[in-house]
């Protein structure tokens, strides 16, 4: 394994969302596979009734938003398509209410618009007031985004999945082939993701730090005990019980977009990706009979490693990880795969949620499996949505956190909710018709009680509570579980300063 | 009171505030400390009922239906509201009774105990609407689970709380709690049968300032002692009966933090005498020790340990020990400060080694000597010689003492309050003897079948404070000893009369003037009649236990008197009376209070009516015990209903037999 083997010729790229995603393979327009661009399908015909009734609004407002809003649009279109994906069951009904609810949304923020442009000659002598109209209206704004990017985010595998059937390039290869490409596709498919939140993060100069911490609470939060995972995650990632003297090894440090490069191996004829080299060895043999040869079909490492070769570990690039070098008690990882592993697990957005708990988030594929394998069965749950197959487990966790309790089992919850909707119904018919100020309520709330916060990490903003808090209340399809809607419940009382009844939710 | 009430009659025009501000009203009220004074001060006028709703602090409902006017009066002051004699008590009766005070709340106690009728809703209006709760008290509520702690667990100010048998609360309702009310110093999970080690763990963790804790029965192990051991401020810890509980757990206790005041192990069957000598050297300011029914034999090591206690021991309890002479003389010189033994059903416990103890411990004011079979006068003699202080002695089944001894009781000990004399030899002389105590409250004299009138009347004579009077089956009582009794002894709120079969509606006539009167027992007098049973249930009002079972002369008509006039009647036993439907349902239909009903055997009752007076019963039934041959007859529909209403049945198997 050489370095300069794994390492694409395509990877010169600087930013490492375009080379997570498609442009490698833009730039070899003449290959025999199509390139893989979602601008083309941008511009297919098939602009759903949702989208002309839903852009102008969002166009009027910010033109930097125009962006983010048509690549979801573009998935959306791509809804309908035939693709039987019994994992991602989304539900249109939801998606529509969403929209709708966005919809107000940006009334909403259009009427706060035009009565500072109807104001203006009073603004001028209030600065202060203008600023904070504006605020107003740049928190209405990320709200929008996020909640839409939420919309969207979960038909991104759709999407990729209906690519991958209708488009007979990418299936070239054969089914066989079909069946590799899924996985490098759905990190791809995250990396799209990031991508569409990093751009988000640049298109407004002053918003940027609202959608930050927006993000913060919606992706960093879903995993509420980063040390507990780290633990048990990095067992696997080598090097423990052995303790090299520093110096005795070499460090290699790979860059990220090495690591998180979906294929280590390419061809050198078609530039096909691969990540094994047996793989890749297989590919070569339809490009002609002298790669069929027994030589060429051989490991090449066989010969490599008759020298001697001096041992080799690996440095995490991310600066400041007890992996990376530069650390004082620096732990190397062993392989390749070890630092890859490291690199996605302690480093980056966890992507693949589970659809059957869609609470427990990760970034390798591998991991969301292992945990399918179990989820269902954890009937310990935290109030911050955490959930434990063993009791100890779970009070080991109440016990090491302040404000956490264990949650009661799941069918009283249920019983919990619809008694309590009753209530809330009354309560949110004597709520002011304009909830657009969530953001602020929200937060203001975490400050009050640490218990609610813990519940609130567990959502992150894609939480359907924004969404509960605007009298969307009928919504029983919500995709959550019973229990979260109960969170949610309770986190809507909360806003609605019921505060005698606002731990009633959290049982 | 009267002449004030006769004062207000006679100008009916001037408020009486004009002559006394509240201020010097409450004052006034303040020394009146008698409850029924108190009734009468409430009943002068408006302004008195005013002041003394300003000035009460505590209130307990006796029935339902005045919950609201009472909370609506009251609510501004009260700090402890009792709540325990509502058993029909609904989530839906205590929110609405909440928020009659509108947020004015100053409760800082509740008791729901044996309420089992509150459920979380209920629950968690209350922790909102008393922002000051400090106390709750939900023992017994067997139906309380992990939901109701969770209800609970809002009030987060919450310092004391029992959960005594809420045989559905688990570790995730503890640890609900345990997370929500950080403050607890005082809980008491004794029977929460679910609870396991893990909870255990977490309330250890989590509520840092418990100085009371009660654990009794719960199957825990000894990692529950561990990390019970880590609460430094513990001062008292009750775990009886838990048998999974060994040496081991307990030499966790011994880990320098000297915290502990009381520890009881009694009945954990597999701690050992080594185990409690580690929490004896671990603890030297422990105050009170429960080993009773651990382990028979007393090790030398134990008893020379207690030295290590002997300025800080003061209750010792040994019940079930082989306990000889030695022993007691050992305790007698390590611990002079012991102020309650307890030899209960202890073995080899001899006259020389009582002898010996009150020599030792001259403070010792309860004794227990329950069934010490071997003692005789002299152990009483010394006891009366040495133990001035005494106020409680249990001498039942003491069979070889004679009035000679109590004697010795009654001249030496002044104070005595209690004495347990079921079943000995004494007789009348020992009550002319027992007499001199005058501050006694409680007397025993089950099985005595020597002791009759003349007795009572040496006891009525000086004995005005007595409450508690035990009758049973003393053969020789007649009516003119109740009528001593009755105007001796006039705040006797507990009597035992059980087949003292002289006893005929005269004597009933007597007790009728007993106004405390709370829990009487006429089992099996066959002179009584239902005139006898009408007097009483017009002379004692508050009267909430009673048992007629086998008055054969007791019918409708008493039933109807009882119906009538006591409406806080709890508890009722009417088995084998001559009664009809008519008197039941009249019984059923009137009384709201009932818990408790006891129909076997009403051979006069056809099993409809018996459904009907069932179906018309408006309270909340808790127990129910029926013949068994109607299990099959009664509706279905019934039993469904009344298990719906957390009614539970006792089905009686024994054949009807008319005995004398």
């Amino acid at each position: 394994m050489v370095p300069e083997r794994r390492r694409p010729p395509e990877a010169s790229s600087k930013s490492s969302c375009s080379m997570m995603s498609e442009s490698p393979r833009n730039r070899k327009p003449d290959l025999p596979f199509a390139p893989f661009d979602s601008t083309n399908l941008w511009c297919g015909d098939r602009h759903g009734r949702s989208f002309l009734e839903f852009s102008p609004p969002l166009v009027t407002q910010s033109s930097g938003l125009f962006g983010p809003d048509r690549e979801t649009k573009s998935k959306k279109q791509h809804e309908p398509s035939p693709v039987d994906d019994p994992v991602m069951d989304w539900n249109p009904r939801l998606m529509l209410s969403n929209l709708s609810f966005l919809e107000q949304k940006i009334h909403q923020v259009q009427d706060i618009v035009r009565s500072i442009i109807s104001h203006e000659d009073q603004f001028l002598d209030q600065a202060n007031e203008l600023a904070a109209q504006q605020q107003l209206v740049t928190a209405d704004l990320t709200y929008i985004i996020i909640q839409l990017i939420s919309t969207a985010g979960t038909l991104l595998p759709d999407i990729k999945n209906a690519l991958l059937s209708t488009n007979p390039a990418v299936g070239r290869p054969g089914s066989n082939q079909k069946q590799h490409e899924i996985l490098p596709v759905e990190v791809a498919k995250a990396s799209q993701y990031d991508s569409l939140v990093k751009d988000l993060n640049s298109c407004g100069g002053n918003e940027d730090e609202l959608i930050k911490c927006s993000n913060n609470s919606g992706v960093d939060a879903s995993e509420p005990i980063p040390i507990e995972d780290h633990d048990t995650k990095d067992n696997d990632d080598g090097m423990d019980g052995e303790n090299l003297p520093p110096g005795s090894y070499e460090v290699l440090q790979l860059e990220e977009e090495e690591i998180l490069a979906p294929h280590t191996h390419f061809c050198l004829i078609c530039g096909k990706g691969f990540k094994r080299d047996a793989n890749l060895r297989m590919h070569m043999r339809g490009h002609g009979d002298e790669y069929k040869s027994p030589a060429a079909l051989a490991k090449p490492s066989k010969e490599a490693s008759i020298e001697p070769q001096p041992l080799r570990r690996y440095s995490c690039p991310f600066v400041g990880c007890k992996r990376n070098k530069e650390h004082k008690k620096f732990q190397p990882l062993k392989t390749i795969l070890c630092v890859k592993n490291h690199y996605k697990r302690s480093h980056c957005d966890k992507s693949y949620t589970c659809s059957r708990c869609r609470t427990k988030k990760f970034s390798i594929i591998a991991d969301l499996k292992t945990h399918e394998k179990h989820c269902g069965r954890d009937k310990w749950i935290c109030s911050c949505g955490t959930t434990f197959s063993r009791k100890d487990k779970l009070f080991g966790h109440v016990a090491l956190f302040q404000g956490h309790a264990p949650a009661i089992p799941m069918d009283d919850a249920k019983v919990l909710v619809t008694s309590d909707k009753a209530q809330v119904s009354e309560a949110s018919s004597g709520m002011p018709g304009n909830m657009g100020y969530n953001f602020s309520g929200n937060t203001s709330l975490d400050a009050q009680s640490p218990d609610i916060k813990g519940v609130d990490d567990g959502h992150g903003c894609f939480s359907p509570m924004t969404l509960d808090a605007c009298n969307i209340w009928g919504l029983a399809e919500f995709p959550h579980s019973a229990y979260e809607v109960s969170e949610s419940t309770f986190s809507f009382l909360a806003t609605g300063s019921c505060s005698s009844i606002q731990r009633n939710g959290e049982n | 009171m009267k002449r004030a009430h006769q004062q207000h009659r006679h100008q009916p025009f001037d408020s009486i505030l004009a002559a006394l501000s509240v201020d010097l009203l409450i004052q006034i009220l303040e020394r009146v400390d008698d409850p029924r004074d108190r009734k009468a001060w409430r009943l002068v006028c408006r302004d008195f009922l005013r002041a003394e709703a300003l000035h009460r602090r505590a209130l307990r409902v006796l029935r339902l239906e005045a919950l609201p006017g009472l909370l609506r009066r009251y609510a501004a002051c009260l700090d402890l509201l009792d709540l325990s004699a509502c058993p029909g008590l609904g989530d839906h009766a205590l929110a609405t009774a909440l928020f009659a005070g509108a947020g004015s709340w100053l409760l800082k106690s509740v008791s729901l105990s044996r309420a089992s009728g509150v459920g979380w809703r209920g629950l968690a209006a209350l922790a909102a609407a008393c922002p000051r709760l400090e106390s709750v008290d939900l023992s017994h509520c067997v139906g309380v689970g992990d939901r109701e702690a969770a209800a609970l667990a809002a009030a987060e100010g919450l310092r004391m709380l029992r959960l005594d048998k809420c045989l559905r609360v688990t570790d995730v309702g503890l640890a609900k709690l345990a997370v929500g009310c950080p403050a607890l110093e005082n809980l008491s999970i004794k029977w929460c049968l679910e609870i396991s080690d893990i909870g255990i763990e977490l309330l250890a963790k989590k509520c840092r300032d418990l100085r009371v804790l009660d654990i009794s029965y719960l199957k825990i192990t000894n990692s529950s002692v561990k990390s019970i051991s880590s609460l430094g401020k513990l001062e008292v810890l009750s775990m009886v009966g838990c048998s999974n509980i060994d040496d081991e757990g307990l030499q966790f206790l011994d880990n320098g933090s000297n915290s502990l005041r009381s520890i009881d192990v009694s009945r954990c069957d597999n701690v050992t005498a080594s185990g409690l000598t580690s929490v004896i050297e671990g603890h030297i300011c422990l105050q009170k020790l429960n080993v009773g029914d651990c382990f028979p034999e007393l090790a030398p090591l134990f008893l020379s340990k207690l030295n290590g206690l002997k300025d800080s021991l003061t209750v010792l309890i040994l019940d079930g020990f082989q306990v000889s002479a030695s022993s007691l003389k050992i305790i007698g010189v390590n611990c002079k400060n012991l102020s309650e033994i307890g030899l209960s059903k202890c073995k080899w416990v001899t006259d020389e080694g009582i002898s010996e103890l009150a020599a030792g411990c001259v403070n010792l004011m309860s004794i227990d000597l329950t069934c010490c079979r071997m003692l005789t006068d002299k152990a009483l003699m010394a006891i009366g010689e040495q133990n001035k202080k005494l106020v409680c002695l249990r001498l039942e089944s003491c069979s070889l003492i004679t009035d000679k001894g109590l004697e010795h009781i009654g001249t030496g000990c002044p104070n005595l309050e209690e004495i347990d004399l079921t079943d000995c030899p004494i007789t009348d002389t020992a009550m002319k003897y027992l007499s001199r105590c005058w501050e006694l409250m409680i007397l025993k004299l089950g099985l005595c079948d020597k002791i009759s009138s003349e007795g009572l009347v040496h006891i009525a004579s000086n004995c005005q404070n007595l409450r508690e009077l035990d009758l049973y089956r003393c053969i020789e009582v007649t009516d003119d000893g109740l009528a001593a009794i009755a105007t001796g002894c006039s705040k006797l709120q507990k009597l035992n009369l059980c087949y003292c079969i002289q006893i005929t509606d005269r004597g009933m006539k007597h007790l009728s003037c007993l106004e405390d009167l709370r829990d009487l027992e006429l089992r099996g007098l066959h002179h009584v009649t239902s005139l006898g049973v009408t007097s009483i249930a017009i002379g004692c009002r508050r009267l909430t236990e009673l048992d007629l079972k086998r008055c054969n002369l007791v019918d409708n008509v008493g039933l109807c008197a009882l119906a009538q006039y006591t409406g806080n009647l709890r508890q009722i036993n009417i088995s084998y009376c001559p009664v009809s439907s008519m008197g039941l349902c009249k019984l059923l239909g009137t009384l709201k209070c009932l818990q408790d009903v006891k129909l076997v055997h009403l051979t006069h009752v056809p099993v409809e009516h018996l459904e009907l007076a069932l179906r018309a019963y408006g309270g909340q039934l808790k127990k129910l015990k029926l013949f068994i041959g109607l299990r099959d007859l009664l509706s279905p529909w019934l039993i469904q209903m009344l298990h719906a209403r957390r009614c539970r049945i006792r089905w009686v198997d024994k054949p009807l037999v008319f005995s004398p």
